[in-house]
């Protein structure tokens, strides 16, 4: 086994940093809707993408796509909130979202066709120097924009009533609500921050990388492991064990083959539930 | 004040308590006695919004509660102390305490309610900050029991408050309920143990199988010798 370089290593961890930072961005909405609301909104996936190619849509139109959030994310939310209350309303089983995936990744597919597609921007070549490494400007921008939106949402959950009702209901909704507790409507208000933040994460996928429709699914296992080991509900959760999946990842490729990789992930998610069954 | 008027409550098809009325005056404090299953949970759990009522009426003050979304019952003056106490284990004990008063009208005077909650039950002023889970049965009792009146209710719901509780630690728990009544809080006690209840009770129902088998003041019931006989022992 050849021992790669420092530089090497150097820049395989920051490229597990940043491929960690999107797991947790990624991760974030599906981990509160699944540890607060207990709904698995499996078709998270799908918004991000829906949102990635909306970003690239709007981007070759010659709009900022940071500027894109702007429209996307009320747009998101308000859609995120629609499927709460739909799924409220005729309470019918979370495998829905899967099927409702599946129409999203159709409607992609109809509007954008299978071609990979990749977002022109300003952004895309940016590269900064420290020392001896590289450090491209949108990995830098989802780092930034994963831990903004985790702490602002650990803030919110830890410091204001609202958050603090939100984790009332997270343990027992009926005794929230005879607290005066709107639950329906934080229910709402959540699952509309989450599809926000899949927006979110739709914007750092298109600055990154190449679009196609069926890389919808590419990301479900790991991500899952993501939120799993980061405790579901817990809003740091996702974005700290994206980032040690992401650097376990990275050293498993520059020490061994890139083959091992995705087994790396579950490998951590399996010890963990050994280590502390019950408590995911 | 406040009305229960022949309520049923059903879980799937059958009732689990029907033709149920009670009333709680102002400011006084009434029990509610009967064998495990007679419904006494059922009939509390209604009254503060947590399982809808499919005939009859609840009323405060003559004004229907019943078609009132379940979060609105606070606002009305009701507050529970659950069965199982039901706390917010994974938060904190002042953050449990935040929770009682979240409606805004008791969200205004949450720092002098807290004051009184802590003065009431000096060990809560201690455990602040420690996870509302992590508290012994007794303490996690009082929490309840300083959760639900830092919503300022006017109606305090006490089910089953001496469940799982050492002797003493009860004597001192219905010592409180004593003392809160004495403040002008209407109060409806759920208990198990019957001589206590019936002890601090103005008004008393005796609740089997999902209906009212009798009523009364607690020395009218006592003196019927097959309610002694069955609550009493
Ligand atoms: N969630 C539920 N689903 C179905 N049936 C229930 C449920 N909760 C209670 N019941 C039934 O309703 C009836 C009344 O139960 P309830 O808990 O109100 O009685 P209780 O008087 O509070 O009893 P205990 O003294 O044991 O607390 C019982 O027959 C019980 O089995
Ligand atoms: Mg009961």
């Amino acid at each position: 086994m050849a021992l790669p370089s420092l530089t090497l290593l150097g820049q395989s961890l920051l490229s597990g940093l940043f491929i960690g930072a999107l797991y947790g961005l990624l991760g974030l909405g599906l981990s509160l809707s699944w540890g607060m609301l207990r709904q698995i909104n499996l078709a998270h996936f799908a918004l991000a993408f829906l949102g990635a190619y909306l970003t690239y849509q709007l981007a070759g139109a010659g709009i900022n796509p940071l500027a894109t959030l702007a429209v996307i994310v009320p747009c998101f939310f308000a859609l995120g909130a629609l499927m709460h209350w739909l799924l409220a309303r005729f309470s019918v089983s979370a495998l829905v979202t899967f099927g409702l995936t599946a129409i999203i990744e159709a409607l992609i597919q109809w509007i954008w066709t299978a071609d990979f597609r990749r977002m022109e921007s300003g952004y895309s070549d940016v590269k900064f120097r420290v020392g001896a490494l590289y450090v491209a400007l949108p990995e830098l921008l989802t780092l930034a924009m994963a831990l903004a939106l985790s702490l602002a949402v650990w803030a919110w959950l830890r410091h204001t009533y609202t958050g603090k009702a939100m984790r009332a209901i997270a343990e027992d909704a009926p005794i929230a609500a005879a607290f005066g507790v709107d639950v329906h409507g934080l229910s709402l208000l959540l699952s509309g921050l989450c599809a926000a933040f899949a927006g979110v994460a739709g914007l750092s996928l298109a600055l990154s990388y190449t679009l196609a429709p069926g890389q919808i699914y590419a990301w479900l296992g790991v991500v899952f492991a993501a939120v799993m080991l980061g405790g579901l509900g817990n809003p740091l959760g996702p974005l700290v064990a994206g980032i040690v999946i992401g650097v376990s990842e990275a050293l498993t490729m520059a020490f061994t083959a890139p083959a091992w990789a995705p087994l790396v992930s579950f490998s951590l998610l399996i010890v963990v539930l050994l280590a502390r069954p019950g408590r995911i | 004040m406040f009305e229960v008027e022949r309520i049923r409550v059903s879980y799937g098809a059958a009732p689990a308590i029907s033709e149920v009325s009670i009333r709680v005056g102002a400011g006084e404090l009434a029990c509610v006695v009967g064998p495990n299953g007679a419904g006494k949970t059922t009939l509390i759990n209604a009254i503060a919004g947590l399982h809808p009522i499919e005939a009859g009426a609840l009323r405060m003050d003559g004004r229907d509660l019943s078609r009132l979304p379940r979060h609105a019952f606070c606002g009305e003056g009701i507050a529970i102390v659950p069965e199982g106490r039901r706390l917010f284990a994974g938060m904190s004990v002042r953050e449990n305490l935040e929770l009682g008063s979240y409606r805004r009208a008791a969200r205004a005077r949450r720092g002098a309610s807290l004051e009184r909650v802590c003065d009431v039950f000096p060990v809560l002023r201690e455990r602040l900050e420690q996870a509302a889970g992590t508290l012994s049965g007794g303490e996690q009792q009082m929490l309840a029991i300083g959760r639900a009146l830092m919503a300022q209710p006017r109606l305090l719901l006490l089910d089953e408050p001496s469940l799982g509780l050492a002797p003493a630690v009860v004597l001192a728990v219905f010592d409180v309920i004593r003392e809160i009544n004495a403040s002008g809080v209407a109060v409806l006690l759920v208990e198990q143990n019957a001589a206590l209840a019936l002890e601090l009770a103005a008004r008393a129902y005796v609740l089997e199988e999902g209906r009212i088998a009798a009523e009364g003041r607690p020395a009218e019931l006592l003196a019927r010798p097959h309610i002694r006989r069955a609550y009493l022992g």
